[in-house]
């Protein structure tokens, strides 16, 4: 055999090949054999396909089949309210679920002023021009409907197993997941149907309850849709035992979701009863006007924080994807478009010394004179920005104690007692920095307790995506009577700051516009023939 | 060493025979034009035993001692008798070609077959009429040559590929792409300098024995093989240039653009009383200072520049009696014409097959190509077309001007951007490699039977980054940032088969049948990260941010495959072929199907009657009938799935990523075909196929209301028709000593259609665009509001909307300025009905002018690009397109306008057939020139010399208003099919070439 190679390494370039076919022609010898085998052993070594599992991915099955893929799921439905989840085959840096709740209420209101016409749809928010291929809406729709599905797995998991597990680790899991979908419920029907206190009977969302229903489902009444919400917040409060911080669900966070509910329900008993529970509880506190101005920036260590959604340094999505860039730009970071509305500093503008002004950044030029863009002075809004430095990081925050102390206060209000609504609405301006400018129980000429009530929400959660429900669902207009592009044809030339827009369209949104509803997506129009569309 | 073993083969082969008055007598049979070796051709002895040639032409065959008589024949060539005296040996027979065409070796499957022999609807392109548009792609080379076949190339980046279909799309969300068989082998790499034809099957009869992945068709490649004795050199030195190619859209000047932004200052408020409706010019020049008009910047001139393209191509070919060998090397380098982009690549190829034995061989194939290119970022094209003429990119030194929110300076644009400093200070790179071997053994073990072994194993190393450097503005400032992934894959094909071929009397029996096996594996990792100091940029110095990806990916294919042919007199042929594959793809029980064929041919210029007929030289008809499929879905799409790729707060977190499937299944093609070839005059060939395909349970991303929290489900659902006719002319129109003018032609018909959906869905892209899948309706086939203009009186856009009863019938068409209000309709699809192309060539003398023109018809193409770049002042710091003919902007009550009051414009750039245009276009493809110097070429003692000069794409006619109608018809990230949306633009190119033959 060695003389065999040594012979055809003779063989200029093609030795390899010439081995081979020296080989081959040896084996002719016995090609029937080898025939038979080389065909045979094919067969052998492929005859039986093996099974392949995905590398990143897991079944639902061996998932949901221990704790640590419970917790896995139960996690994953927080991640779903920060990740850019692909989407009509795209992973968007636009779609994420928060950023769109932001703009979609936030934008909605008259706290915030665009600066600038875009072809962006968060610009929908501001021309109330909606449509069912808005791609926000389409998005914040399908993602609340993945965390329902995912949760509603872990629900169905655990039910499965009849012993009703006693562990309260698998309960808290449990009642986090029956919190979060009354948390994204409660959102759809916010966005998605006419408030509660306009008209209950008409149609709310989609109830999806368990994940082996059929595809075809019409859309639940307003009413029917709180009373589901009520009652997993409940649920979810008495399972959840075993608090896991902030950035997860938590009893206190199913009661302050509850007091809002009650609140959007006009139930201003329980509003109260839930609103107390939450102050009485002892786990939290209201910020002082100290902690109240790093409390966005540190939201997951502030003692205010019911609960927030926690991003980390990974989640920083910069530009492009995070919730600042609209509204905050250190020249890079961000876009940067849209700006606190001059009606909001006008209302602020009383009390110089509110703390509340410090999220509030104007930006000047060299000569100290505010930068104006196409005409709109520039004042920068930082309550998602600066989490380590970053300004384009934050960890929203979802319930906070402030609004415990101010959903207690409207309810209060509407109940007619005036005293104890002041005091919860001194409660809040003693920490932030307007100690001597407190009601003491005795409301301003001219004024009622609810406006009061509404006008510090206002100020307390600008930014936050409160305003536009609070106007709609005490059936009251949104004016938005002061400079900016929602007046449809503006050009900034025709900005005179020193007076009021005149003559244009959209300055003024009634609570019984049907616009103040998004329209359902179009893909679940079209795909569930049951479901109706808004008018 | 090698006599010895020669002697012990023979021995053995001989004493197989068990004839011991018999010799063995050996010879050639060679093609009487050319002296080249005919295969297959037939020995006959007077005992009535046969032998068959092999590629070379070479036979033996046992004779009986004494004076014997051999009869030799061979299809498509006459037929002699030869009379073989005591002792004579290596004799040679010649025999007379009888229609020179009809022998063309055609590679089908996994066989070769005689032009004549076959059965199935097939078009093969020889490298001569493939070159002629210089290109590193083959579907751009295949553009226009074949009929059925459709290839688009939406993109002009550096090294992109065409996206062919043949005979329409048959797939919805499964892979439409046809698959590639290179020397035999499915998949695989290859140089298109090294491709010496392409066969391109297109009916079950031929593409069935592909089975599960012949869905789409399958391109046949055969790589270049030595043809002559002795050495033959070819090089080839292609250089020229390339210009971007905007089409029909040409955006404003600054003057133009100035005078344009004056209709965003007429006095008119939607609603408001007391509206002069006059231009307010002094608001104008407030904002618009008047030096604007003057100041003219052109963005697309800064980041398009015309580029180099080089291709450089080697080749030797040599063949001795044992040997053939081919060796070819490939450079090709095309620098973008956008600013930083361009595409290398070297290919080295290496074929040698050593015959040993009695018609026995041994093929070693290595194909090495290693790539390097720049890519470009969506943005920086984007802001090239959009940024405003008014801002100079460029300080006083030349330098690209740093702009962000906050520069001191006036910034005009819309986005605080400059895309030249961005690109000038970031890069998209890619790198990779490519390895295939390929072992094949063509055994012979009787005259009649073959083992045949045909292997590869390949290797793939692919990676790309992005690098932002920090000195970029945007959120990257100050840190840089920095991502890349690498990929590899691997695997092997392994196809074992048995031929046969006997010949009894008149008929023929031949047909194979074995086993194949195909794997895949993949893995990928990637990392992100920012803080790069220095402009450093490896993981290695990232500081913050820092991100890791991976997964890996794997897939097998197990077949079991045969097939019959059986010919009778070269005149009535009939194939059939089965096979079966098992795919991975599929959950357990679900996994095998089966792909029948059966398919007839009639050679009627055979018969008697028209054996001598000097009109008529060649006539057949065809028929077939056979299932493909298709399973390239990839894997796992049957499970229910959650992914564990996101976290939450640095812990572990798994999303619903699928919903289960557990039936997922085969989408399977039912393909009928009736083919007419038909050659007359030895001038004019025609070749006529009607055809009509059904995919029947296609694989199906069915979808789900949004409500249950996923978009699809994968099901077997629904059908697609495809339907169409398919015209081939060749046609020597003069034929003179010193001139000639030939014409090749192809025209194709596809007309496509769903059924069967349980029930019609829609796809939106992130725009808004929609797309509506529906029982008896067209793919792709937009539905959107329909534009119904402007109103005359408001100056608002106009939809239509339509009101039914409650069954669905139209009670009614209005019109609405309210877009929520507008109907959803379908408005035509995206996929052509009808296209071909022609080429005319003319020599005279060593001159030779050939002219390629390609056309499409019937599909329609949306301009996404008008959303942004005619908006009607939605976005008026954006730059606009120059209104072409015919448009308009409203401007007073009364006024009849194409384009909406900017002032009342509400929604005006929302989806709707307002971007919507007819596709059809007419496209200069190529015009080539070249001189063979036959003179010069003998002085230096070459073969030849070809000098030739050539345009591509040279240019489009077309209504679209857009850059190019030529969009994607994939349905991919981003881009829906037909929609055209800021895309690398296609290039004008013009090259010279030295071709030198030693």
């Amino acid at each position: 055999m060695k003389y065999f190679i040594k012979k055809i390494s003779h063989h200029e370039m093609w030795s390899f090949s010439a081995i081979c076919s020296q080989a081959c022609s040896i084996r002719v010898q016995s090609a029937r054999a080898g025939l038979i085998l080389l065909t045979g052993l094919s067969i052998c070594f492929s005859g039986c396909l093996k099974e392949i599992q995905p590398s990143d991915a897991i079944t639902t099955e061996v998932l949901t089949s221990n704790l640590a893929g419970l917790t896995n799921a139960v996690n994953g439905a927080y991640s779903l309210l920060k990740d850019h989840v692909t989407f009509n085959g795209t992973e968007d840096a636009n779609n994420m679920y928060l950023r769109q709740y932001f703009q979609m209420s936030s934008f909605a209101g008259d706290n915030v002023v665009c600066a600038q016409v875009t072809e962006d749809p968060l610009f929908l928010g501001f021309s109330y021009n909606h449509a069912p291929t808005q791609a926000n809406a389409r998005y914040f729709w399908y993602i609340s409907y993945k965390i329902i599905n995912d949760c509603n797995t872990v629900i169905e998991a655990v039910g499965k197993d009849s012993t009703a597990n006693p562990n309260p680790a698998v309960q808290q899991l449990m009642g986090e997941c029956y919190f979060l979908r009354a948390f994204c419920n409660f959102n759809l029907v916010r966005f998605y149907a006419k408030p509660y206190t306009q008209d209950s009977a008409a149609p709310g969302i989609i109830l999806r309850l368990s994940t082996n229903e059929p595809e075809q489902k019409a859309r639940a009444t307003v009413a029917e849709v709180y009373k589901q919400v009520v009652s997993d917040a409940l649920e979810a409060a008495s399972l959840m035992n075993q608090p896991r911080g902030v950035i997860f669900a938590s009893k206190e966070a199913a009661w302050a979701l509850l007091s809002r509910v009650f609140l959007y329900q006009g139930d201003n008993k329980d509003c109260i009863d839930y609103s107390t529970k939450v102050i009485n509880s002892g786990r939290f506190s209201l910020c002082t006007a100290d902690q109240f101005k790093t409390m966005f920036a540190n939201a997951q260590s502030s003692p205010g924080t019911l609960f927030c959604i926690g991003f980390t340094d990974k989640d920083d999505y910069g530009k492009f994807g995070s919730i600042a860039s609209m509204i905050y730009s250190d020249g890079n970071s961000g876009w940067g478009e849209e700006y606190a509305s001059s009606s909001l500093r006008d209302l602020m503008s009383e009390h110089p010394e509110d703390i509340r002004w410090s999220y509030i950044v104007p930006l000047y030029d060299a000569d100290s004179n505010i930068v104006l863009k196409n005409g709109i002075p520039t004042y920068y809004d930082t309550k998602f920005s600066f989490q380590g430095g970053s300004p384009t990081l934050s960890s929203p925050i979802m319930f906070r104690m402030a609004e415990m102390y101010l959903n207690r206060a409207e309810a209060y209000s509407k109940t007619g007692d005036v005293k104890d609504a002041l005091d919860d609405v001194d409660a809040i301006r003693n920490n932030r920095g307007l100690g001597n400018s407190l009601y003491h129980g005795i409301l301003p000429g001219g004024t009622t307790a609810l406006q009061v009530v509404l006008n510090e929400r206002r100020i307390e959660f600008s930014f936050e995506g409160f305003r536009m429900f609070d106007l709609f669902r005490n059936n009251l207009a949104l004016v938005r009577d002061y400079w900016g592009y929602h007046l449809p044809g503006l050009v900034s030339s025709s900005i005179d700051l020193s007076v009021k827009p005149q003559g244009y369209p959209n300055e003024i949104i009634q609570p019984n516009d049907p616009r103040i509803q998004y329209y359902i997506p179009i893909d679940e129009v079209q795909a569930n023939k049951l479901c109706v569309q808004n008018p | 060493m090698r006599n010895k073993l020669l002697a012990f083969f023979l021995l053995w082969s001989v004493s197989t025979q068990a004839q011991v008055q018999s010799r063995l007598l050996k010879g050639l049979v060679l093609s009487e034009k050319d002296h080249s070796g005919l295969s297959q051709a037939i020995i006959e002895n007077e005992d009535g035993k046969v032998s068959l040639t092999q590629n070379n032409g070479s036979f033996s065959i046992e004779v009986p001692n004494g004076v014997t008589k051999l009869l030799v024949r061979s299809i498509g060539y006459g037929t002699k008798t030869i009379t073989v005296q005591p002792g004579e040996n290596d004799i040679t027979v010649t025999l007379q070609e009888l229609n020179q065409k009809l022998n063309e070796l055609v590679v089908v499957g996994y066989s070769d077959k005689k032009k004549s022999e076959l059965t199935s609807a097939v078009t093969v392109i020889d490298s001569k009429k493939l070159n002629d548009v210089t290109s590193d792609d083959i579907g751009s080379l295949l553009q226009g040559k074949v009929p059925g076949l459709y290839a688009v190339n939406s993109s002009g980046a550096p090294g992109s590929a065409a996206e062919i279909r043949i005979r329409g799309i048959s797939s919805i969300n499964a892979s439409q792409s046809p698959i590639f068989v290179v020397d035999g082998i499915i998949g695989g790499n290859f140089d298109p300098n090294d491709v010496a034809s392409v066969t391109v099957l297109k009916d079950a009869a031929a593409t069935a024995m592909y089975g599960s992945q012949a869905n789409g068709g399958v391109i046949v490649i055969t790589t270049k093989r030595a043809t002559k004795e002795g050495l033959t050199v070819d090089a080839k030195l292609t250089t020229g240039v390339r210009f971007p190619d905007f089409g029909k859209i040409k955006m404003m000047n600054g003057s133009q653009l100035y005078n344009y932004q004056k209709e965003l200052y007429r006095d008119y408020i939607p609603g408001d009383t007391g509206n002069s409706y006059k231009i307010d010019l002094l608001r104008f020049y407030a904002d618009r200072p008047r030096y604007l008009d003057s100041t003219n910047f052109n963005w697309l001139d800064a980041m398009f520049k015309p580029a180099l393209v080089q291709n450089y191509h080697v080749s030797l070919a040599g063949k001795t009696k044992k040997n053939d060998y081919y060796f070819g090397l490939t450079y090709y380098n095309e620098d973008g014409t956008f600013i930083n982009t361009n595409y290398k690549r070297i290919n080295i190829f290496g074929s040698n097959t050593t015959h040993f034995g009695l018609n026995s061989s041994l093929t070693n194939n290595i194909n090495i190509n290693g790539t390097i290119g720049k890519s470009y970022d969506y943005n920086d094209v984007y802001y090239a077309y959009l940024n405003l003429p008014w801002d100079n990119p460029f300080d006083s030194a030349g330098k690209p001007v740093y702009v962000d929110q906050n520069v001191p300076f006036k910034w005009w644009s819309r986005d605080k951007i400059n895309p030249l400093q961005t690109a000038e200070n970031s890069n998209h790179e890619y790198k990779g490699f490519d390895v295939n071997y390929d072992l094949d053994l063509n055994l012979r073990i009787t005259p009649w039977l073959r083992y045949s072994s045909t292997n590869r194993l390949s290797a793939a190393y692919n990676t790309s980054s992005d690098y932002y450097s920090p000195v970029v503005a945007g959120q990257y400032h100050g840190t840089g940032f920095l991502d890349g992934t690498g990929e590899l894959d691997y695997g092997g094909v392994f196809n074992n088969l048995l031929k046969f071929d006997f010949t009894f009397g008149k008929s023929q029996l031949s047909g194979l049948a074995g086993v194949a096996y195909e794997i895949d594996k993949s893995q990928n990792m990637g990392g992100s990260g920012r803080g790069l100091p220095f402009n450093l940029k490896v993981f290695n110095v990232v500081s913050s941010n820092l991100a890791l990806t991976g997964s890996n990916n794997e897939a097998e294919i197990m077949s079991y495959l045969s097939q019959v042919n059986y010919n009778y007199e070269d005149r009535y042929f009939l194939t059939a072929s089965f096979r079966e594959d098992g795919s991975t793809a599929f959950p357990k029980s679900k996994r095998y199907g089966s792909f029948p064929a059966v398919s007839a041919a009639w050679l009627v210029s055979n018969e008697p009657f028209l054996q001598n007929s000097k009109t008529i030289n060649n006539l057949k008809v065809r028929a077939s009938y056979g299932i493909t499929g298709t399973q390239d879905i990839g894997a796992s799409r049957y499970l229910g799935l959650f992914s564990l790729s996101s976290q939450y707060n640095a812990l572990s977190a798994a999303t619903p990523l699928q919903l289960a499937s557990p039936d997922l299944t085969w989408e399977s093609k039912h393909e009928q075909d009736l083919g007419f070839d038909l050659g007359l005059f030895e001038r004019l060939s025609i070749t006529i196929d009607l055809y009509h395909n059904i995919t029947k349970n296609l694989l199906l991303q069915v979808s789900q209301p949004l409500s249950v929290g996923f978009e699809t489900r994968w099901e077997n659902s629904g059908q697609i028709e495809n339907k169409g006719l398919e015209l081939a002319l060749s046609s020597v129109n003069i034929r003179n000593r010193n001139f000639s003018w030939s014409t090749d032609f192809n025209i194709s018909f596809n007309n496509n259609k769903l059924k069967s959906l349980p029930a019609s869905f829609v796809r939106t892209d992130s725009w808004g665009n929609s797309q509506i899948y529906r029982n008896g309706g067209n793919l792709y086939e937009f539905y959107l509001p329909v534009w119904k203009g402007v109103d005359k009186q408001t100056g608002a856009p106009l939809w239509e909307q339509i009101t039914t009863d409650s069954s669905g019938n139209v009670k009614g068409r209005a019109t609405t300025s309210n877009y929520a209000n507008a109907t959803l309709e379908e408005v035509g699809s995206a996929v052509p009905t009808l296209q071909g192309g022609m080429t005319n060539t003319f020599t005279y003398k060593s001159f030779s002018l050939a002219v390629n023109a390609y056309f499409v018809s019937g599909n329609k193409v949306y301009s996404n690009n008008l959303r942004f770049a005619m908006n009607d002042g939605n976005e008026p710091l954006y730059n606009q397109i120059v209104l072409p003919k015919g448009y308009s902007i409203w401007t007073h009550p009364g006024d009849n306008a194409t384009n909406p009051s900017p002032e009342n414009n509400a929604n005006s750039t929302e989806p709707s057939t307002r971007y919507l245009f007819n596709g059809s276009f007419l496209q200069i493809r190529n015009i080539s020139l070249s001189y063979a110097a036959q003179s010069l070429a003998k002085a230096l003692r070459m073969e030849g010399i070809t000098f030739s000069l050539s345009a591509d794409n040279v240019y489009t006619f077309t209504k679209f208003i857009g850059q190019d109608p030529q969009v994607t018809i994939t349905p991919q990230n981003f881009n829906m099919p037909g929609v055209d949306d800021f895309k690398y633009p296609n290039n004008h190119q013009y090259l010279f070439t030295i071709d030198l033959k030693f």
